[in-house]
């Protein structure tokens, strides 16, 4: 193993530029989106409540909660002009028949005023849609309570109806979880941040083309016959897959941790209070996408074809996996249960658990345990798929 | 004393017979040619016993033991030097050698001491600090050998290790391959160059079809064709119709075209060319010389096969 390592730290030194280009990238595309997404700035959403009851606050009250965006009330003719000057990302018009419709269980079609579609508003259309929803449900549940109680015996229908609804609201509220109550004390940062979501999406992103080639220059070895060469020498396959494996996770776990730093102390990224939990969760990784490097290795024959799918195979499962977007303005239950097999997911997770939501070291135990896995899958496999000769 | 046995060792790539049922010895001290054309089993060999491919069935027993149940019994004994150059060429000659020496458990003081032995041996002492993208076709098929010979080996296999090189790495490389076995190492030499293994090698198994077709000495193996003569006509040009009015001559057993040569077998070498130049004549031919060759192993393997080992 120690020969195949060393072998491939000399051949570092003839491909520092490549990997230091790498790190480069990352840096310049983090840069250009953190400026377009500045840190702290809440999207603009006007409010135009035409309904003005205690159903239309109560939607305010919980879009409210989530601290993504910044509301403001309006009324329609000035919600149109700024929505066209750009002045607010977009308005929502609670019509004046809102709470009727949502008292007697009618359809409730909420219009939203916007300019063009982007990925902000799709995330504020997903909340909208996931916050009526539960309105919706919460107004139900109270409905089916009133009506079992004033079946039996009492009289006052609207004011057990009202009093089940708050009931209902506060249980649904204490049975959150209780990180949730934790972030709000621990600081004024333990709350989406875009662009923190994108530093670490980036930063895993182009991390995996260095892993992936990486492992894959087992492929070049083929190429230059020195595969076989080594093969016929007393290095064991173990030792020759154990180095090129080891030498992969130091490069990734080197290239990952110069970006975190320079994401810390260059962009003022904040990464939390558990550097030890990002680290876990960075080898971990490291480790599930060096092995799915050797599993596209033992799938291609040259280093010519993994450089074709290798593009196509990141891309698509950083998609899927998070990378580019949160998964939160996903609504597909296909794509949302095809993310749970990409280790971007799970290391987005992890990372963002921390580094944006302020929980600790233990916190991301399970995500990582969940990369390692995927990691020891992919490794026997590709080990089984890799030819020895 | 025997250092390798090959018992009965077959290979088969699905329906090829790449190697058929193949045996022979390799004595300790001696230079071991297969020769053979290309895609005769000579590589598919070399790579069962350097352990990079099992075999189909057989067995391969290196001082009694099989490596076919244990390759890391021949593993460090062995050197081998494939055909394909096996280089990393982004890298230094002196760091090519110091990985392959470290492969083999060399460290340190010694493994500096070998690599500067070693190149000098390969005559590449002052070529180190290059990278070997920018040697010389001759200068990597030495490093090559030189990547092979860091750890001592008991046992070297060079497989084809001249191909494409100018005469005069040939001739280093002809002349390290005596002198490393005149210091006491075994060599397996594989070439389709009949003069390189008449040149080196001690005894030689002739390889035809997967299958060894001839083995002995070289004095042993010219026998088998004892008597026959073999003669090289040169043409200013020939008619095609030339070489069929030559195979039609009695005392000759085959005529063939060799590059601008018309070459005949017979075994009746002086006498016969008053019919030759008789039946030429009758053709658009003139022929500028001619030579009666002794026979060599290019004579018998046209002998035992019918074929040139060039085809």
């Amino acid at each position: 193993m120690l020969s195949v390592l060393m072998l491939r730290i000399m051949k570092l030194r003839n491909e520092w530029m490549l990997f230091l280009m790498m790190i480069a990238m990352t840096l310049v595309f983090s840069t250009v989106f953190g400026f377009t997404l500045s840190q702290g700035h809440s999207p603009k959403i006007l409010i135009v409540d035409k309904d003005k009851t205690e159903y239309s606050q109560i939607l305010i009250d919980e879009l409210s909660k989530d601290e993504i965006f910044e509301y403001e009330f309006a009324n329609y003719e000035d919600a149109v002009k700024m929505v066209d000057e750009n002045k607010a990302l977009s308005a929502v018009i609670i019509e004046d028949d809102f709470s009727e419709k949502i008292k007697n269980g009618k359809k409730t079609t909420l219009n939203i005023l916007k300019v063009k579609e982007n990925r902000e508003l799709m995330i504020f259309e997903n909340l909208l849609s996931k916050t009526t929803a539960k309105i919706a449900g919460n107004i139900n549940i109270a409905e089916i309570i009133t009506n079992y109680i004033t079946e039996n015996g009492s009289e006052d229908k609207i004011e057990i109806f009202n009093k089940a609804y708050t009931r209902m609201s506060k249980g649904l509220k204490y049975r959150r979880p209780l990180m949730i109550e934790k972030e709000i004390f621990n600081s004024s940062n333990n709350r989406y941040d875009n662009y923190k979501h994108l530093v670490i999406g980036l930063m895993l992103f182009f991390s995996m083309y260095t892993m992936v080639f990486g492992i894959g220059e087992i492929l070049n070895e083929r190429k230059y016959n020195t595969w076989q060469r080594q093969l016929v020498s007393p290095l064991s396959k173990f030792s020759i897959l154990l180095g090129n494996m080891v030498y992969t996770l130091i490069i990734g776990m080197v290239q990952i941790s110069i970006l975190i730093l320079f994401s810390k102390y260059i962009f003022r990224v904040e990464w939390g209070s558990s550097i030890g939990g990002i680290l876990l969760v960075a080898f971990g990784f490291t480790f599930s996408v060096t092995s799915l490097g050797l599993l596209l290795s033992g799938i291609v024959k040259t280093h010519g074809q993994l450089s074709a799918i290798t593009p196509v195979v990141l891309t698509s499962t950083s998609m899927l996996g998070g990378c580019m977007w949160p998964l939160e303005i996903v609504n597909s239950k296909i794509l949302l249960a095809l993310a749970n097999i990409t280790p971007q997911k799970w290391a987005i997770e992890g990372m963002e658990r921390i580094a944006m939501y302020g929980q600790g070291f233990e916190s991301v135990l399970f995500p990582t345990l969940v990369l390692f896995m995927m990691g020891i899958i992919f490794l026997g496999v590709g080990t089984k798929l890799v030819k020895f000769e | 004393m025997t250092l390798l046995e090959i018992r009965n060792l077959k290979k088969y790539f699905k329906n090829v017979k790449a190697v058929d049922d193949i045996s022979f010895r390799v004595n300790k001290g001696e230079i071991f040619g297969l020769l053979g054309p290309n895609g005769a089993g000579k590589s598919t060999t070399i790579s069962m016993i350097s352990t990079l491919i099992k075999p189909t069935s057989g067995e391969i027993l290196y001082k009694g033991e099989s490596i076919v149940k244990k390759p890391s019994i021949i593993q460090k004994k062995l050197g081998v030097v494939p055909q394909d150059i096996a280089l990393y060429p982004d890298l230094t000659g002196y760091n090519n050698l110091k990985f392959w020496g470290h492969s083999y458990g060399l460290r340190g003081k010694l493994l500096n001491k070998r690599i500067d032995e070693v190149s000098e041996i390969i005559g590449l002492k002052d070529k180190l600090k290059k990278k070997v993208n920018e040697y010389s076709g001759g200068m990597k098929r030495r490093l090559n050998i030189g990547a092979a010979l860091l750890h001592k080996p008991e046992l070297l296999i060079m497989d084809e290790p001249t191909v494409g090189i100018d005469p005069q790495s040939r001739n280093h490389i002809l002349d390290t391959v005596l002198k490393l076995n005149k210091q006491g190492m075994t060599i397996i030499y594989t070439s389709h160059y009949m003069e390189e293994v008449e040149y080196v090698c001690s005894r030689i198994s002739i390889m035809d079809n997967g299958k060894i077709i001839a083995m002995g000495t070289k004095d042993e193996l010219i026998d088998i064709i004892k008597g026959q003569k073999k003669i090289s006509l040169k043409f200013d040009e020939f008619s095609e119709d030339v070489v069929e009015k030559i195979k039609g001559i009695e005392s000759v057993k085959d005529a063939y075209i060799l590059d601008d040569e018309i070459i005949i077998s017979t075994e009746n070498g002086e006498t016969i060319f008053k019919d030759i130049i008789t039946e030429v004549s009758t053709t658009n031919s003139s022929i500028t010389s001619i030579d009666i060759q002794k026979p060599n192993l290019e004579t018998v393997f046209l002998h035992l096969t019918g074929k040139s080992l060039r085809d």
